[in-house]
């Protein structure tokens, strides 16, 4: 770092040329800031808004219900959903697209995701030769993990049954009321 | 004018009306739940709390509810005190405690009242850490779908199924905070306005089953405003579409027709459109093909036959495609009918006359106000708004008399009700007329019902005759038009007609086409027949005399959206837009003129028939004008009205009213024998029948008989049974019911069809051992 102003060519005629060439062979010896991408590769923090992912929960199954959030709040309009009902009660995306292309990645779907769902990785590296290759749909978005905020389940928590979870055996539920009885 | 101040603003007021109709009506959103515009007031929720100072009173300011407040003159209303804040917010946070965390999964989210509220008026975040109550859901049925744990008590389901809609099997249970709102049995939910649950929820415990199954949410939804094509009343409907299908359709308000509801089947009957047997590809001679050429096919082979065309058009095909029909067999000098059956046409053909001659058709709004009534037939399944709407008279006091052969709901609401076997309806009406009017023919030996019914219409301020044109015979129809004259007051008319544009189809269709046109198809002087929207083949009274002439014709041109069996048995099958795929006009019950615009496009190219018939008359190279242009030679003056506008009276020429040569007496020789009634149903209709979630909802296809007749017959209960007359034979069962009339089987349109007879033709009973 320069701590003095540079001097004016007037005044440096003579020894500035040599400073120069000083201050460059010192620099060759001195640990470089740049990195040699892609030879070496950054590790970025976790919260870096890169490329999206549908996460699952820790039973596995998918964590996104449909809600429309995510493409409802989507600046730019490039995330496209139909919702599907299983038969016992779970809602999934039945096509879930995201166009890369236009996506901004500003985050404000996984901001808008009330099931931890749809989540922004450090990944970037998304070059394509082809623009339709930029439109990711539902298999090349869902992975195998929990990604950054592992332990959530939303059909825990939600009022509606699933297998394996009735009426009133969520986790902040009482056990459901009797309706034939007056009973207190 | 009486005026309120609300936050310093001066509101105008009614005398009568509290502090939150005024607000409503002036624009002002005081947040509210339990307070609806058709049920009124309740007090339950106890969100709209507003602080109120009288005037000229020495109270201090106090809080109460906006709903149950009478509105007086000079009295200070602030809705941005800080005591009705802090209420309205406790009333939020107290509601939130039992809710669930389901709104990602709901399918009300983004159009709950209970989310609105919640972020206008309450906390963000959920103080109480404690456990939630939960309750266990039923099974409603294929409309709906119930998630009991989202109520918030507000009761307008109960106050709208068992006050409005007078259903009673829904209601509330148990008590404090536990209050239930369901069945005591899970099942179907009873009442033909069920679906309405849907809309007046203001969370969502009540959601569209069938929306469900395709969700979209409702800011993804495209929509516009359009008119419900499955009957004569022409609610006023919001489908909404997305990616190409339709998702649903919603009431959408009219001040004088359907006003916040809507019937289920025009809330269910939509999925027509969606069904995987609808036809979207053009087809020749069996095999798939683009327009161009299935339009070529078609022109060809009606210039090969000239002036041996004939031309139907349709009850429920808009006005623009009935009349461009009509336009190009009048080029052709083919002949031209909007009706498949030559009795429906008469008997459409004299109820419209004589609507137009009383010139005393009230609306839905106006219905209401009725003070008693005659109704002959079954109102529930040909009108479900009519119903509703004369439901709403019962409450307010009318007198309702029921003349009708097969069930029909509104009975349990009449005062005076009788069961009549078809063929002696006009009797009956005849019989009522001497009564009324005291002609000679009037004596003691009438019946007390007569003389009940006789009493209760000539007492009344206003009378209203309804009637079935379905069910009816052009008899019956000019004998209730006659009743109707002959009690001097303001006696109000209302003919049900079998179609959205019934009415429509009638102001453009002469007297006696169809038979003219069965009778040349018959003679095989009918070599191309082009049908648009209609199903010739499966109309129950004359579908036998179509499937025989059928084969005299050389090439059956269908236009339609559905898979009819006329539309299986075309030559050329040119598919067409279904109704929120294209915009158009219907004429409904009332002659009110109402047009629909196009919500959406499908994938497919799909024209509406107006275009096709259009573009094939270039093909033919007599070019027709557009269709508006012919509208306003039928109708002078015409112009299409604004879809989302309330609509226009029709200005045509009154048709004329004598038939008489035409109405042919039926004989009655075979009096002992058993008379066919049609039993309708909620989606006996050519459309909604092919809406799957309705279809499940179908009753057995059961000959109905009353007891009486039962046990001359020596008939038990479930009984199997053959329905047979020269044409072919239907086995079914037996069930016995005691509103069918005496000497009548009732039984359903698909029955009536393969027996090819209609309602009040003879049909053989027999029993099979």
């Amino acid at each position: 770092m320069l701590k003095k102003p540079i001097p004016s060519y007037q005044s440096t005629q003579g020894t500035g040329i040599l400073r120069s060439l000083w201050t460059v062979l010192r620099h060759a010896f001195t640990k470089r800031d740049t990195i040699p991408y892609p030879d070496v590769k950054r590790s970025l923090p976790a919260r870096w808004r890169g490329r999206i992912v549908l996460t699952r929960d820790p039973d596995g199954e998918e964590r996104c219900v449909a809600c429309y959030l995510c493409s409802a709040v989507c600046p730019v309009d490039c995330i496209h959903l139909q919702s599907r009902q299983m038969d016992e009660g779970r809602r999934y995306p039945e096509t879930f697209t995201i166009d890369f292309s236009r996506c901004i990645f500003c985050g404000f779907c996984e901001e808008a995701c009330p099931t931890l769902a749809i989540q922004l990785t450090p990944d970037f590296e998304m070059c394509e030769k082809h623009h339709a290759s930029l439109v990711y749909d539902k298999q090349q978005l869902l992975i195998d993990g929990q990604g950054k905020h592992p332990g959530y389940n939303f059909y825990r928590r939600a009022g509606v049954a699933i297998p394996g979870k009735a009426i009133g055996e969520a986790e902040c539920d009482t056990p459901p009321v009797d309706r034939d009885s007056n009973l207190p | 004018m009486d005026t309120i101040l609300i936050d310093g603003r001066s509101i105008p007021f009614e005398p009568g009306e509290n502090i939150l109709q005024a607000a409503l009506k002036a624009d002002i959103q005081i947040p509210h739940f339990c307070y609806h515009a058709a049920l009124g007031s309740l007090g339950a929720c106890r969100l709209c709390a507003v602080e109120i100072k009288p005037k000229d009173s020495d109270k201090a300011a106090h809080v109460v509810m906006a709903c149950l407040e009478p509105a007086q003159t000079g009295l200070e209303v602030s809705l941005s005190a800080k005591a009705a804040q802090q209420v309205r917010r406790h009333v939020i946070e107290l509601l939130m405690v039992n809710h669930p965390h389901d709104c990602p999964i709901c399918d009300e989210g983004g159009e709950c009242h209970l989310q609105e509220m919640t972020v206008a008026c309450g906390p963000s975040y959920r103080r109480y850490r404690g456990n939630k109550r939960t309750f266990p859901n039923q099974d409603l049925g294929p409309l709906i779908h119930h998630e009991m744990n989202r109520c918030i008590t507000c009761y307008r389901c109960t106050r709208f199924y068992q006050d409005y809609a007078l259903g009673n099997d829904f209601g509330a249970m148990r008590l404090r905070n536990e209050v239930y709102f369901g069945r005591f049995q899970d099942g179907p939910l009873e009442n033909p306005f069920a679906g309405n649950l849907v809309e007046i929820c203001p969370t969502g415990v009540f959601t569209d089953a069938v929306f469900r199954q395709h969700f979209a949410r409702t800011w993804d939804l495209k929509t516009a405003p359009s008119i419900c094509p499955h009957c004569s009343v022409g609610c006023n409907t919001l489908p909404g579409a997305r990616d190409g299908t339709l998702r649903r359709v919603r009431n959408r308000k009219h001040q004088e027709l359907n006003r916040w509801f809507i019937c289920d089947r025009g809330q269910y009957g939509h999925q027509y459109s969606e069904h995987n047997t609808r036809p979207l590809s053009p087809r020749v001679s069996g095999t798939n093909t683009d327009y161009r050429s299935a339009l070529a096919a078609a022109a060809r082979e009606i210039q090969a036959a000239a002036e041996r065309t004939g031309g139907i058009g349709s009850v429920r095909e808009d006005l623009e495609g009935n009349v461009m029909l009509r336009s190009l067999l009048n080029d052709l000098k083919g002949i031209f009918t909007a009706f498949n059956d030559p009795e429906l046409e008469t008997a459409t053909l004299t109820a419209v006359s004589r609507m137009q001659e009383l010139d005393n058709t009230p609306h839905l709004a106006a219905l209401e106000q009725t003070d008693a009534a005659l109704i002959t037939g079954d109102l529930t399944f040909h009108a479900p708004m009519i119903d509703l709407a004369l439901r709403q008279a019962w409450r307010n006091g009318a007198k309702l008399a029921m003349l009708h052969s097969s069930a029909a709901q509104l009975t349990q609401f009449a005062s005076t009700a009788a069961t009549i076997a078809p063929r002696k309806m006009h009797d009956m009406l005849t019989q009522l007329y001497r009564q009324i009017s005291r002609q000679s023919g009037a004596n003691d030996a009438v019946t007390q019902t007569i003389k009940t019914i006789a009493a209760t219409l000539s007492q009344a301020r206003q009378p209203l005759m309804a009637g079935v044109v379905e069910t009816s015979t052009a008899q019956d129809i000019i004998a209730l038009a006659e009743l109707a004259k002959a009690l001097e007051s303001t006696a109000q008319l209302i003919y049900v007609l079998p179609g959205p544009n019934a009415y429509g189809a009638a102001l453009l269709s002469a007297a006696g086409e169809t038979v003219t046109l069965l009778r040349a198809a018959e003679r095989g002087e009918v070599q191309t027949l082009i049908v648009a929207g209609s199903d010739p083949l499966s109309e129950p009274r004359s579908g036998a005399r179509w499937r025989a002439a059928r084969q005299n014709i050389n090439t059956l041109i269908v236009l339609d959206c559905i898979a009819t069996a006329t539309a299986e048995a075309a030559d050329i099958l040119i598919p067409v837009a279904a109704w929120p795929e294209r915009s158009g006009t219907f004429v409904n019950y009332e002659g009110r003129a109402q047009g629909f615009s196009t919500v959406f496009h499908r994938p497919e190219y799909l024209p509406s028939t107006a275009d096709i018939i259009s573009e094939i008359s270039h093909l033919l190279g007599n070019p027709l004008r557009d269709a508006a242009s012919m509208l306003q030679d039928s109708f002078p003056g015409f112009q299409a009205p604004a879809p989302g506008t309330p609509g226009a009276h029709i200005s045509a020429q009154h048709l004329p009213i004598q038939y008489s040569e035409l109405i042919q007496t039926k004989s009655h020789s075979s009096n002992n024998g058993w008379q066919a009634a049609l039993a309708s149903w909620l989606g006996d209709d050519p459309l909604a029948g092919f809406s799957p979630a309705l279809t499940k909802l179908a009753p057995p296809n059961a000959a109905l008989i009353n007891p009486e007749s039962a046990v001359r017959a020596s008939l038990k209960n479930g009984a199997r049974v053959r329905l047979w007359n020269s044409v072919s034979s239907v086995e079914t069962s037996i069930q016995i019911n005691p509103s069918v009339a005496n000497g009548t089987v009732a039984i359903q349109r698909s029955i009536l069809a393969r027996l090819g007879i209609g309602h009040g033709d003879s049909v053989n009973l027999e029993q099979l051992v």
